[in-house]
């Protein structure tokens, strides 16, 4: 797994770990959403992956 | 991104995020959160502000604190770090209300030159997923990193 020091050495945010926040690990802050992403997937499912490149 | 961002602090496993939004109206401290859902590697985003009374999480609420430019740029940071580990992800986001949804496409189009560099971005129309374009109204988004 990538460790948050390497992490913010790439091209990607600098992201302070802060412990007090692993309250939320476990928690769904958002079930609504998490309800309607989970019926999209049901209904919809993912895209089928072309190999064209992606437009402007 | 050049946007200049807020201090973005995150959970040791990358899943929920904070940071203090501190324009006009005052301090409003908000939470970006990536759940998975049903499927493996699939993750559900989502982001509100926490109201400073109750201390519970509202992806309702419209905070109109005059930074909208930079929340969004916080929810794209966020999705950089948490694809750098999961980077076989699929994020899943739709807005709580059409113009929460509006929102998200607004973001979306501000930084795609820079995402689309790195992701693949998908819209939902009429119950099927096509490649994102801009001026495009969606009912949801999909995004993957791309394999490099």
């Amino acid at each position: 797994m990538t460790t948050i020091k390497e992490l913010n050495k790439k091209k990607v945010p600098v992201v302070r770990i802060d412990k007090s926040l692993n309250k939320y690990s476990n928690v769904i802050l958002f079930p609504d959403k998490v309800e309607k992403a989970n019926e999209m997937l049901r209904t919809i499912g993912l895209p089928k992956l072309e190999t064209r490149k992606q437009g402007k | 991104m050049n946007q200049q961002k807020y201090q973005l602090k995150a959970d040791e496993i990358l899943s929920t995020y904070e940071f203090l939004s501190e324009e006009p109206k005052g301090k409003i401290l908000k939470h970006i959160q990536f759940t998975p859902t049903n499927y493996h590697d699939v993750f559900n985003l989502a982001f509100g502000d926490k109201d400073s009374n109750t201390g519970q999480i509202d992806d309702k609420v419209i905070s109109n604190n005059g930074d909208n430019e930079m929340v969004l740029a916080m929810v794209v940071s966020a999705l950089y770090a948490l694809t750098e580990i999961h980077p076989e992800a699929w994020i899943y986001a739709t807005g709580s209300t059409k113009s929460r949804t509006r929102l998200y496409r607004m973001g979306i189009t501000k930084y795609y030159k820079e995402v689309k560099t790195d992701f693949q971005v998908f819209g939902e129309v009429n119950k099927s997923w096509v490649y994102f374009e801009k001026e495009v109204e969606y009912e949801s988004f999909l995004v993957r990193r791309k394999i490099k």
